[in-house]
């Protein structure tokens, strides 16, 4: 159904299935960007860099790797040097995510202005430049 | 013997809670095998097995008969001589079953799959007390993936999508197919509201409330096992659901 | 434009997707959310709230099990299946359940 989308001035923003499996099904060149979204820890790392294979070896557009729940610079590091050869847009841990988790409402709602909005709100603009 | 799977969203915990009730039951002089069904195996960590890449080798099944499986255990290998043979050894004399492995060929991938899924089915239910890890989301326990449980523990987080995929998980034992008891682990608990806000949404009895404790999260980034940085909050909420099951769950034999 | 998003269970790729399908339509673009979870929550994400989400998971099941007609064009499906969500995104749900046991 992706890939079968019409080309228009509209941009999909797919929540693929968690793991990756949808992503080795979806028909080559389906999208024109793939977010890779890894957690700084090896099991999430793991998912992302066979998830990052995978958009690569189909075509699935750039492939941006986004660290989130980062929580000091160790995590930040730990998945630049992984992903040394991709761009890696990195997302603050934030309270106010996690209190919108809670709640099952969106973080916009809760907090504009804080830095794990910012930081998904910069990775729009990257998308769109 | 206990035989017991954990499901839920996928990060809710599962693989920490069931890898460490795992060992943590088999310290109490029980066989153990941990069952992980999960394509992106996460319980090896938890278990302190160091490998998640333990594919099992493809000369293990043949060819199956026509109209039947794709992929049967070939002749003279049964499934305890299975599990004898190739489910890795971990601490505390766990016994690991992996499903399959994603990093593998498609082709070996499915061999190992077809091979699990034969042991799990036709293994002496009174040989092994089992703990099994069922992948994120309601896809297995769905199409009835943890037949060999007779309990099915819900692994929730207080987030508004953990409770909801526990609904959904709730809601297709009680329309598919189900094991006996299904009940709830409340997971990274930091309010006592939480517990009553999961069994409100829920309507299971909740059988164990882990507290949420940074040394998980700092196990986690080092792909270690929580059991194996001592005890601590984990630890011991997880050492008491175990109790909880013996006195509660054991089935007779 | 089509943005797929990945990442293991737990990993914040709902969050992330929600947030980030918002703020594109802020910066004046039009944005369709896309559910392509077999546990579909991305309404929650993008702030429709819990009933709705479940509304959309019924529907899809509905769709899958060949209860409705099926609907052919995107429009069709964007207008049966789906929802708007804040900032004028339009949420549609349609991952179909594939059976996972090895056949």
């Amino acid at each position: 159904m992706l890939s079968s989308v019409p080309h228009t001035d509209t941009i999909i923003v797919a929540d693929l299935e968690a793991g990756i499996g949808t992503l080795t099904r979806l028909p080559e060149q389906a999208v024109e960007h793939t977010l890779v979204i890894v957690e700084p820890t090896p099991r999430s790392i793991d998912v992302g860099l066979r998830a990052v294979q995978v958009a690569t070896d189909r075509g699935q557009g750039s492939v941006t790797v986004v660290a989130n729940k980062v929580a000091n610079d160790e995590d930040d590091a730990r998945v630049r040097s992984t992903f040394a050869d991709h761009t890696v847009v990195a997302v603050p841990a934030d309270r106010v995510v996690v209190r919108a988790d809670r709640e099952g409402a969106s973080p916009l709602d809760f907090g504009a202005e804080s830095p794990a909005v910012i930081a998904i709100g910069e990775l729009a603009q990257l998308l769109t430049q | 013997m206990i035989r017991i799977a954990f499901a839920g969203k996928g990060g809710s915990g599962k693989s920490s809670v069931s890898g460490t009730f795992a060992r943590l039951l088999a310290r109490r002089d029980r066989p153990v095998l941990a069952v992980d069904s999960d394509p992106l195996p996460g319980m090896a960590y938890s278990l302190g097995i160091p490998v998640d890449d333990h594919p099992t080798p493809d000369d293990v099944v043949v060819e199956g008969p026509e109209g039947g499986p794709k992929w049967v255990l070939r002749p003279g290998l049964d499934a305890a001589g299975f599990i004898d043979q190739y489910a890795a050894a971990g601490p505390d004399d766990v016994r690991y079953l992996q499903f399959g492995n994603s990093w593998g060929h498609w082709s070996t991938l499915q061999r190992g799959q077809h091979a699990w899924s034969q042991v799990v089915r036709e293994m002496d239910p009174n040989a092994w007390n089992v703990v099994g890890d069922l992948p994120g989301g309601t896809r297995q326990a769905m199409f009835g993936w943890a037949k060999y449980a007779d309990v099915l523990a819900l692994v929730v987080e207080p987030t508004a999508k953990s409770i909801q995929v526990a609904r959904r998980l709730r809601n297709i034992t009680k329309a598919e197919w189900s094991p006996e008891h299904v009940v709830v682990v409340a997971n990274r608990i930091d309010h006592p509201d939480d517990v009553q806000r999961i069994h409100d949404a829920l309507e299971r009895p909740i059988i164990g409330a882990i507290p949420d404790d940074a040394a998980v999260t700092a196990a986690d980034k080092r792909a270690a096992a929580p059991l194996d940085d001592g005890s601590g909050p984990f630890v011991d909420a997880v050492e008491q659901l175990v109790d909880t099951v013996e006195s509660s769950y054991d089935a007779v034999s | 434009m089509r943005v797929a998003v990945v990442g293991k269970g737990g990993s914040g790729k709902t969050s992330v997707s929600g947030v980030l399908a918002r703020s594109l339509a802020r910066h004046g673009h039009h944005v369709i959310g896309l559910d392509c979870d077999t546990n579909p929550n991305l309404g929650l994400s993008l702030g429709v709230g819990d009933l709705e989400t479940e509304r959309l998971l019924s529907l899809r099941d509905q769709i899958d099990e060949g209860e409705q007609k099926h609907a052919h064009t995107w429009a069709d499906i964007l207008d049966a299946y789906g929802t708007d969500a804040p900032d004028g995104v339009r949420l549609t749900v349609v991952n179909r359940i594939d059976n996972p046991e090895p056949d």
